[in-house]
């Protein structure tokens, strides 16, 4: 006979329910009320029940083996990999990234050291914009918010650490991604370290730097292109390496809900998946070089929700929508990070205890792969060696003490996170439908949509904290504190801009300037028509043409962007 | 125009994004609520150089012009803009800053001639609230 609370009988269920809200719920909320009118998630504003219970998972049609499954079968809510983490734990890596290649090398070797096993390389402004740091764009941001790289030189001494250690390096360089990807080609060819040793991971997809962040050089349809040519190039020459990875992550810091998250993300990776299959390849092929990184916020069951339906979605389009058949096809592959947005400048500290939730999130929603901690003061500027161990131990922690990799998918199960979970991956399939509707990311882009929905999230977040809906500690729940923090802050040496324009003028001097010449004419030619570029970036890279001096060739092939007021989102 | 006239005159802002800086949510959360105080807010758009900054200013005939910098460039920047507003004679227009921006800088930037910094976690509220403040007393 079934009781109250078996899921195989919802009348008794729905009973039960009833009673408890009557007898036990009833008189108690009539002494204490309840703390809010209304409890809402952070980011979709989805309204939070009271208690749920299988009556939520049977109204949402839920059907286990549908709609969770078994670790590393179809749909991969339980995630990608058949024995979670008890095979082996996630890698750890870090963001970071500054000053000279010199001083981009050491500290590269001291993350290795404190047991990461990779990390992200991020260039600095004027790289990233695909201009030289003696343009005049580049004043004062030389070295700053990443590494300096102009030529070939540079990427030699940024890359001049020890490769045994490495397992996995992720170039952030979408701009200008195939001279990025042809110089550190050419770089591990003179130091000798074969390719295939370590799994290089370029973000290259361009697109959304359109919909924020705003590193874009060329028009959209050509960053498509350009992104195009270094998948196509890297899957036929380096076919251990990952040469497209949707950082879903910008649109996350950029607002975007879990929804859009996800959606956007989906309809731009859509997009080059397209693109890369007209240059004849097919989805079993292409669809494992494809990947995603993700950035968590602190609504916790968002945030594990969020990653259990990523893999569902990407699972269900692959197979539905692209009829892929083998299984890395299937699976997602994704690296899933704490994320910088929920850090504050105020008490900073604090930011400690929120990597380390979200983390948990990360590990307890199955981040897949690799995870990436930032660092706890990066909110207020670029990190010290400290923070560095610090976000390191936040991982470690997780992974060692917590317990929660010890089993696979603990919370699968959860009525709320069933739910959730749900809710989510429902709701991106009817977003991704709006955006085909409308032609597709590049369209989306184009009329500027992507760009006003996140302008709109922007706007309602900061209206929450100012209003104080939201809670934030440190920020809005106390008196505004002046900004006497004692917190570290690292900084970059000023004299490095002057010692990186010196070293591009020295290069520049001892090179063969004729030879320079005819490989950036070969790289003209390749733009104008539809060689892939990537072959003819590499000689040029190889003969030390700066990255700027490439980039100039591919603006005057392909102009360059500006978005007008309605596609700025403003 | 007379002193009426003049109040009634909504404020005009300029919104910048000096450098290569392309973090826009401060700026675009500003915009937003400046217009919906009433004010009228141009947004330059992204990579302006000072000497952009300053052109449009004069051109635009803003009274306020916001910078904003989360890339650590400003101190490159900011007191560049101040400097070419005063050389072109147009230094009654109120030079504003916000980003991430540490607090010896802040000071610097004052003493530069730049009037407020607004760092993360400041209001709109209070930035609506100081610029009709600045407004009316003018």
């Amino acid at each position: 006979m079934s009781q109250p609370g078996d899921p195989r009988d919802p009348e008794a269920l729905r009973k039960g329910l009833e009673e408890w809200e009557r007898q036990t719920l009833a008189p108690a909320l009539e002494r204490e009320g309840e703390r809010l009118p209304a409890f809402e998630t952070q980011a979709l504003h989805w309204p939070v029940e009271r208690l749920y219970t299988p009556l939520d998972l049977e109204a949402a049609g839920f059907d286990y083996l549908k709609d969770v499954g078994f670790p590393g079968q179809f749909p991969y809510t339980r995630g990608t990999r058949p024995n979670g983490y008890r095979s082996q734990l996630w890698a750890m890596k870090q963001v970071t990234g500054f000053g000279t290649p010199e001083e981009w090398a050491k500290r590269a070797q001291y993350m290795l050291d404190q047991g990461l096993s990779g990390f992200f390389i991020e260039y600095d402004l004027p790289t990233t914009n695909g201009f030289d740091s003696d343009h005049p764009l580049a004043a004062g941001e030389v070295g700053r918010a990443g590494v300096a790289v102009d030529t070939l030189a540079d990427m030699e001494a940024a890359l001049d650490f020890d490769f045994s250690k490495l397992r996995h390096l992720t170039s952030v360089c979408n701009g200008p991604q195939p001279v990025n990807l042809a110089m550190i080609i050419a770089a591990l060819e003179k130091k000798g370290v074969d390719p295939a040793s370590f799994t290089l991971q370029m973000p290259n997809a361009i697109l959304i730097e359109y919909t924020c962040v705003g590193r874009y050089i060329f028009p959209p349809e050509h960053g498509l292109r350009i992104s195009t040519d270094v998948i196509e190039y890297t899957i036929r020459n380096h076919p251990n390496w990952v040469p497209i990875s949707v950082i879903s992550a910008q649109l996350y810091a950029a607002r975007a809900n879990p929804v859009q998250e996800l959606a956007f993300g989906f309809s731009i990776a859509m997009q080059y998946l397209d693109a890369v299959l007209a240059r004849g390849f097919t989805i079993d092929e292409v669809a494992p070089y494809f990947s995603f990184v993700t950035g968590v916020d602190m609504d916790f069951f968002e945030a594990v929700g969020k990653l259990r339906a990523y893999r569902k979605v990407w699972a269900r389009l692959m197979k539905d929508r692209y009829g892929a058949k083998t299984r890395e096809a299937l699976e997602l592959r994704i690296t899933a990070s704490p994320g910088t947005m929920s850090l504050t400048l105020q008490q900073p500290l604090n930011n400690i205890t929120r990597l380390a939730i979200q983390m948990l999130a990360c590990a307890l929603g199955g981040g897949g792969y690799t995870m990436t901690t930032p660092l706890h003061d990066e909110a207020h500027a670029l990190p010290s060696d400290e923070a560095i161990a610090v976000g390191a131990g936040v991982q470690k922690i997780v992974a060692h003490e917590s317990g929660v990799a010890d089993t696979i998918d603990p919370l699968a199960g959860s009525y709320y996170v069933e739910v959730m979970t749900k809710r989510i991956e429902d709701a991106v399939f009817a977003e991704i439908e709006k955006i085909d509707r409308m032609g597709g990311a590049l369209a989306a882009i184009r009329t500027g949509y992507f760009q006003r929905e996140l302008a709109r999230e922007q706007c309602e977040r900061n209206r929450a904290l100012d209003t104080g809906k939201r809670k934030l500690v440190g920020v809005n729940d106390v008196e505004r504190r002046s900004d006497e923090e004692s917190l570290e802050i690292f900084r970059v040496d000023p004299e490095s801009e002057r010692r990186q324009i010196e070293r591009l003028r020295a290069v520049k001097a001892r090179r063969d300037e004729a030879k320079v010449a005819e490989a950036l004419e070969r790289v003209r030619e390749a733009a104008e028509g539809d060689e892939n570029l990537v072959p003819p970036i590499l000689e040029a890279v190889k003969l030390y043409a700066s990255q700027g001096e490439i980039c100039d060739v591919l603006r005057e092939a392909f102009g360059t962007y500006m978005p007008d007021s309605l596609t700025t989102g403003v | 125009m007379n002193a009426a006239a003049v109040s009634e005159r909504p404020i005009r802002v300029l919104l910048a994004k000096l450098g290569l800086d392309a973090h826009t949510i401060g700026v675009t959360v500003i915009a937003r609520a400046l217009r919906d105080a009433g004010m009228e807010v141009i947004y330059s758009g992204l990579k302006q150089t000072p000497e952009m900054v300053a052109a449009t200013a004069i051109q635009e005939d803003v009274d306020v012009v916001g910078l904003s910098s989360l890339s650590a460039a400003h101190m490159q920047h900011f007191p560049r803009v101040v400097e070419l507003l005063r050389e072109q004679g147009a230094d009654d227009k109120l030079v504003i800053a916000g980003g991430v921006i540490p607090a010896e800088d802040a000071q610097r930037l004052r003493d530069a001639g730049v009037a407020a910094i607004f760092t993360m976690g400041t209001s709109t509220d209070e930035i609506v609230a100081f610029l009709r403040q600045w407004a009316a007393s003018r």
